[in-house]
Formats: structure tokens, sequence, C-alpha cells
């Protein structure tokens, strides 16, 4: 894993967008051969698309040959509504931009039959030849998308419904009137994210310090989401200051030591040139390497060697649990409706999740029997 | 980018500009469409029917606002609404050419005002005034949404330079049919459609307020003016149904601080009357002092709408022109933006342009430019009735807009210059000189 620590939240968000541009520029992308970048919403890209957008307006980059699929929307929102994903998107950075709407790719909260729709999401990730670079944000309680804590590693795209936490902190976008939040979304799923080729996650401010230190200092779980990112040949996280505040120093500064030493070395990600420029697309690999600007002291030799994705495949389903089948959603049922509990309040008496033992009155009979 | 091969669609996006919304200038988009003649809803046009526009336009910073309208306009470039021609068909023609030059002053719609003449020129020329229609045909220029009439039911104690002799009283709504032709005011006697939008009258007279709700019912805005109105008398003309007080201060009772006249309905507290009337003001340095123009302000903000009175020697050079009221000739010596009867001291209207007015108003006020713009724009439509066609920004309404610079003189004097009109979706105007503007970041 890259793990980058700016200083503050412009600093972080110029590097995730610098490096967004950087890897669209090698790339090289054509008509026939797109770049294809995965999109977040919410607070945390914001400076990210801010950046990207005044890059493009100074002519440094162009999106035409970009095709982009977003994480996540509201169910049942209408696509106008200013709180929707759509609307986000349009107004930080599509309105902006030169990308053509045909490339972009945003799930349909709408749609008449929402399983049909994720399923069809996946399929046009694939037809588009997977994602090369999917940019992502992290929530506090260590969500990717909407897969909040529990959900399955191995989860594809799919209608999700809100933790209720969740609902009551998007209240404040809806005249704080917890009726209008809507109750379910559609997402990627978090192996819909370890499929990129690239993942880049960006976590800004201390609200994101102990999820951040859950990801990245303990072990994958489902709990935390994002902590899959670990099983990902090519992750990459860059935080603010703020958001390093549960790691130890120890960590940041192991990897802030990284960071200086790979300066000084003169490279940066080491991505395989396959990841960097794309399937060569029945072009002739080296013609396509003379055209590609070549990295400052890329290790090419190194390619074979390294783990990477060059197309689709269910990486976390063979790690974890050989058997997922890959297309388990398309017989799934639609999902339940909302009961707002929470795993603590299934237990009646607090006392009771107190205690160590899972059978206390047993227990308690043992130890009369023992006073006898 | 739309590749070379894509049909046009006729769309053009306005970028880094900046849109007045609310009492603020933001930086933001608008696109609008020349097929439609309408702002479009860019976010709906691009997720759902995959439309980029044909043209990109950056304008660098400058301000789109509405087009303006005009609400009290007698006439221009040395055409005279309220007037007869052998030929009547060269009334049109003249319209038509009005209507072209007007709207590169900024002007995209406007109601042509009649002054109080004979009933026969009412019916002669009131046919050529009447709205536009629905069909958005973009060189054809300023629009009218409908004529007014300012008159002839006048009190004769504030004619100003109407002619006396023409003013007449009304006792039912028949008179005014009579008047005017009842084609030209009354739909049941037509398709519909009539001419006239809007009618000055001073409620004192006759059985002005009586009529008022039948105006009312055929669509027809009543404005207070020319008038000895009394509060009471006003008051009561606002509860009939009075939503507009004619080029207020002038031509009506000065406020008095124990009967404040026809001003004073600005101030009412009575809940049980509907809103405060609309009003409005000449802000050509001529009419009214400054800080009366910022008091009507204050009073009212919402109800404030700037208007020039402009004759038909607006647009033409200094010099003494031939004008009739109906009652023998008579000379207008125009100098500068002042109009004066020859050989007198009455005020003929105003030569003024309608941008000039909003720039007197900004920096007589201190108002900000969306406040002041909002004068000309969105507090018109919505006297009018046509706020969601025209005088605003936002999506479904028709794409008439002005492209303004902002010039700052060195004594700290700013003007808004009107660079570019669009009409319905489509640039009719662009000042010569464009180029090498300064732009404002």
């Amino acid at each position: 894993m890259r793990f980058i620590i700016r200083v503050d939240s412009e600093a972080a968000s110029a590097f995730v967008a610098n490096y967004i541009i950087e890897r669209i520029r090698r790339f090289v992308p054509t008509a026939t051969h797109p770049f294809v970048l995965g999109l977040p919403t919410g607070s945390s890209p914001l400076g990210v698309y801010r950046i990207l957008v005044e890059r493009y307006k100074a002519g440094e980059i162009s999106f035409q040959n970009v095709i982009t699929f977003n994480m996540d929307e509201y169910v049942g929102l209408p696509k106008e509504h200013p709180e929707s994903y759509h609307s986000f998107m349009w107004k930080h950075f599509f309105s902006h931009v030169n990308i053509h709407p045909s490339k972009v790719n945003i799930l349909d909260g709408n749609a008449p039959d929402l399983e049909a729709e994720c399923v069809n999401y996946e399929a046009k990730i694939k037809a588009a030849g997977g994602i090369d670079l999917f940019l992502a944000g992290i929530g506090e309680d260590g969500h990717i998308a909407f897969n909040e804590p529990g959900s399955s590693l191995a989860s594809r795209t799919r209608v999700k419904t809100l933790a209720y936490d969740t609902i009551l902190a998007n209240s404040r976008f809806f005249s704080d009137d917890l009726a209008q939040v809507p109750r379910m979304a559609l997402t990627v799923g978090v192996q819909t994210v370890l499929e990129a080729r690239e993942v880049v996650v960006v976590a800004l401010g201390a609200r994101k310090a102990l999820a951040l230190q859950r990801c990245v200092e303990q072990g994958v779980n489902h709990m935390w989401t994002l902590s899959a990112l670990q099983l990902h040949p090519h992750p990459m996280i860059v935080c603010d200051e703020d958001a390093t505040l549960e790691l130890q120093v120890k960590t940041v500064k192991y990897f802030k030591s990284i960071e200086h030493v790979a300066r000084e070395q003169g490279f940066e990600q080491i991505l395989p040139t396959k990841v960097q420029t794309g399937e060569p697309c029945g072009l002739e690999t080296s013609t396509l390497l003379k055209t590609t600007p070549v990295v400052a002291t890329k290790d090419v030799t190194s390619d074979d060697e390294s783990p990477t994705i060059l197309s689709p495949q269910p990486t976390t389903s063979v790690l974890l649990h050989p058997g997922t089948p890959e297309d388990e959603y398309r017989v799934r049922s639609a999902s339940p409706d909302f009961v707002p509990d929470r795993m603590a309040s299934r237990i009646p008496d607090p006392v009771v999740a107190l205690r160590l033992t899972p059978n206390p009155e047993k227990q308690l009979a043992r130890m009369n029997a023992v006073g006898a | 980018m739309p590749s070379a091969n894509q049909p046009k669609n006729g769309i053009t996006k306005l970028t880094n500009c900046r849109l007045g919304r609310g009492d603020s200038l933001v930086f933001d988009n608008i696109w609008i469409s020349s097929k439609t003649g309408k702002i479009l809803r860019s976010q709906a046009a691009f997720y759902d029917e995959l439309i980029l526009p044909d043209e990109i336009i950056d304008l660098g910073g400058r301000i789109v606002s509405p087009g303006f309208i005009e609400c009290q306009l007698n006439g221009a470039f040395g055409f005279n609404f309220s007037t007869v021609m052998d030929d009547m068909s060269q009334y049109g023609k003249k319209v038509r050419d009005l209507n072209k030059k007007l709207v590169q002053t900024g002007v995209t719609s406007y109601i042509p005002t009649v002054t109080s003449q004979a009933s026969d020129l009412y019916k002669k020329v009131l046919p050529y005034l009447g709205p536009s229609g629905n069909s958005p045909i973009a060189n054809e220029g300023a629009e009218s949404l409908g004529a007014h009439v300012e008159g002839p039911f006048l009190n004769p104690g504030k004619n100003g330079v109407h002619n006396k002799t023409a003013l007449r009283e009304a006792e039912t709504v028949l008179d005014l049919d009579e008047m005017y032709g009842a084609s030209n005011i009354n739909p049941s006697a037509t398709e519909g459609r009539i001419p006239i939008k809007m009618m000055t009258a001073a409620p004192e007279l006759g059985q002005m307020i009586k009529i008022i709700p039948e105006l009312r019912s055929r669509g027809i805005i009543y404005s207070i003016g020319h008038s000895e109105a009394t509060f009471e008398e006003a008051s009561a003309a606002v509860a009939a149904g009075a939503t507009m007080i004619t080029h207020l201060f002038n031509a009506m009772r000065p406020l008095h601080h124990r009967n404040p006249g026809i001003f004073g309905v600005l101030g009412i507290a009575d809940s049980s009357l509907p809103r405060r009337p609309f009003f409005g003001i000449i802000a050509d340095g001529i009419h009214l002092h400054p800080a009366t123009i910022k008091i009507a302000w204050n009073a009212h903000p919402d109800g404030f709408i700037l208007v020039t009175d402009a004759m038909h020697m607006a647009g033409l050079p200094d010099g003494t022109y031939p004008w009739t009221n109906g009652e023998g000739e008579h000379f207008i010596t125009k100098k500068g933006p002042v109009l004066l009867l020859q050989g007198s001291d009455t005020i003929a209207g105003s030569s003024i342009t309608l941008i000039d007015c909003v720039n007197n108003f900004l920096n007589w006020s201190g108002a900000t430019i969306p406040q002041a713009l909002k004068a000309v724009t969105a507090t018109p439509a919505l006297m009018l009735g046509v706020e969601d066609a025209k005088g605003s920004l936002e999506a479904g309404a028709d794409a008439d807009l002005v492209i303004l610079s902002e010039e700052k003189s060195d004594s700290g004097w700013t003007s808004l210059v009107v660079d570019e009109v669009w009409k319905f979706g489509s640039k009719v105007f662009e000042r010569d000189n464009l180029i090498g503007l300064s732009v404002i970041s």
C-alpha cells in the first residue's frame, strides 16, 4: 500500500488530482482505448474535483476519452433533486469539463428493476474493460461507497439498505426531516472496487482518523470495509495530517520515510506498464510503449512478479471464499423493508452484553451446586 | 466536445459568467437553446438526453442578466407609438424597425405606451401593439408583451403633457370598450388575445374604482397614475385590484405627512389589503431626486420597477423635434437626456435608456447589481404576470439575455455596459468595440 500524508486537505487533494491527471496522460486514452475512471461523491473528493476542473480549464487535461463510473446513488430520489449524486456530479464536475454524457455512468436509483440495474452496471464496467483507477472516499465508520459496516467484502453492485446512523447523518441534507431521507441506495460492492486496476482513497480530517487507523493498522475486517483495500495489489491512500491522528507515530513515520526514500530514488507509484497504459488493444506493444511517455525509473523488470489486475477478476472471492459465485445477486430477492434497529438494541439488558460467559444461568447453577 | 458530424442542436453554453441569484452574483454556467428559445435544464439535458452544447462561450466573468423589460415607453428612434399614419401598414413596419433597434439597448420585451388620445387613434394603432405571440423569432428584436394605454381617463389637474381636451371620465366598462375598441380591450369580443396589457387611469374619476375588478378579470393590469387621488382613494383602488402605480411621484400629489397620497399606499400596514402595488420610477436624474428614489426603494424594494418614460426622441441626437399630443403642433427640445416642451419648463418624458436608469439607480442607492437588475427584470415580469417566461434565468424561461460588463470610473461611478443581447437563445446584438475588453475576475 502506498500511503501519502500531506500537511492539509488542500495539499492532499492537489496530490490526488495531479496523480489522476498524470495517470490519464500516461495512459494516452483514445476513443477506442479510453481511460476508465471510478468516481465517488461526498465531501472528501470535493477538492479533487475542483482542482481537476481548474486544470481542465487551464487546458492541461482533457476528459474527452475518459469513461466514468460512479460509486452509488440513492434509491427513489429524483435525479434532479439537489442531494442526488447525479446533481452532485453535475454541479462539481461534469458541468465544467469536456466529458460526453454517453461516457458517464451513474447508477439509476429510479430504475424499474433495481436488481437488473445493478447487474447491468457490473456488465457495463466489464464491457468498458474494467476500471483503470477507482477514486474513493472513506466514511467515518470506514465504509467505502455505501458498503457500510458488515457488508460482505465479496459484495458486488447491489441495493443496500442504509444504516440508521447514516440516515440520521444524512437528514441534515434534507431539511432535518427524517421522512425525506432515502432509506436505500444502489452501490458498487467492495469487490467491484477491488477489481479496479488501481484504487486511490482520499481521507481528510480528524473525523476520518479512527476509520483510517482501523483500515491501515489493523486487519481486514468487514466492520471497516475499506480495510479490504489491503488485499488489492495497487492501493493508495492519500490523507492530511488530521486524518492520521489515531495512527501510531511509528506508522506515520514509516510511510513518510518510504515516500521520502522513493522520491530520492526518483520513482513514485510503481505500476506495471500494462496497468499504466491499459490493454494494448490490438496495437503492437512496442508501438504503444514508444508513444507513451516513459516513467522516470519505473522498474519494468518487476512486471512479471508484480501482482496486478489486467482485466476484472474477483480477487477477494478467490482469496476469501473461493466458492463465491460471481453472479450471486442475479437470483437475490429484493432487499427487505428497512427496520430501524441496531445490534445492541437486540439485547434487552445492557448488563448482559458485558458478561463474558455466554450462559450465565448455567454458570450460576454450577456455582450454587459447588456452594451446597 | 461535439464532433463535426453531429447534427447541430442549437444549444449554447455560456460559461465563466456571473448570474444574479437572489441578492448576489454567483459564477455559474447557463445553457440556452436557439431551437426552443428557452433556458435549458442543463443537468437533465446531459444525463437524460445525452446532449452537449454546440458552442461554449467563455464570458470571462461578465454578468448575465435576463433581458430587460420596459414598462413605460412612448416611442424611440424617431417613432412615436401615438401616431396615426395615412398608410397604417407603414405603422407596423415602423414598430418592427423600432423593435430591432430597441433590442440593442438590452430591452428584450416591453409594453408600448400610448398616451391620451382620441378614440380613433387607439382603434387604429392598438392592433399593431399587441403581444408578439408565442412564436419565438429572435431576429425580430424586442417583443411586445401587450400595449399600455396611459389615458385618456386621467385627471386634468395632473395631465403632464397629455392633451387636456382628450381626457375623459368612465362610468362603466362600456366606456372603455367604446374608447379603445372592444376588440382591443374585451377578450370576449375577440378570440381571447387582446392588445391591451395595462391601463393607467385616475381612480378618483367617474366610477373607475368599480371598473377595476372587471379589468382584472380580463387580464388587464390597472395602474394608478396622472391622479389627484388621496391616500384613501388610492387605498380603495388597491383594494379593488390596482397592482401598479405609473411613474410614482410624477403627475400625482406629493407626499404630505398628514395625507400621504398615492405614495402612502406603499406604507399600508393593513393586512386585509392585497399586496402593496408595484410602482414605476424614472431614474433619469430629472424627474426625481436621487434621494426620493432611494426612499421609494426602501419603502417597497419588491415593487420597485425602473422605467424610462422615453419619448420618440430617445436614440436621436440633441435638437428640437416636432411633437403633437393631438392638440396642435408642439416642439420638444432634447438636450442630453432632458426633454422639455419648447418655451416652458414642463418635462416632456425622457430620452434615457433603461440601462442608464439602472446605472443611475445603482450608484445613487447603494443597491447591489442584482438588486438593480431585478428592477428591470424579475420585478416587472412579476407585475406583468410573465415571471415564468421573462425576467428569469431559471430553466424553462425564455432565453432572453443581456451580457454586461462592469466598468468603474475614477470617481467611483459603476457602469454596466450592454455588451451582447440574446433573444430566444440567439445572439442579436454585440457591441462593436468588444475586443480588448477588460476582464473582471
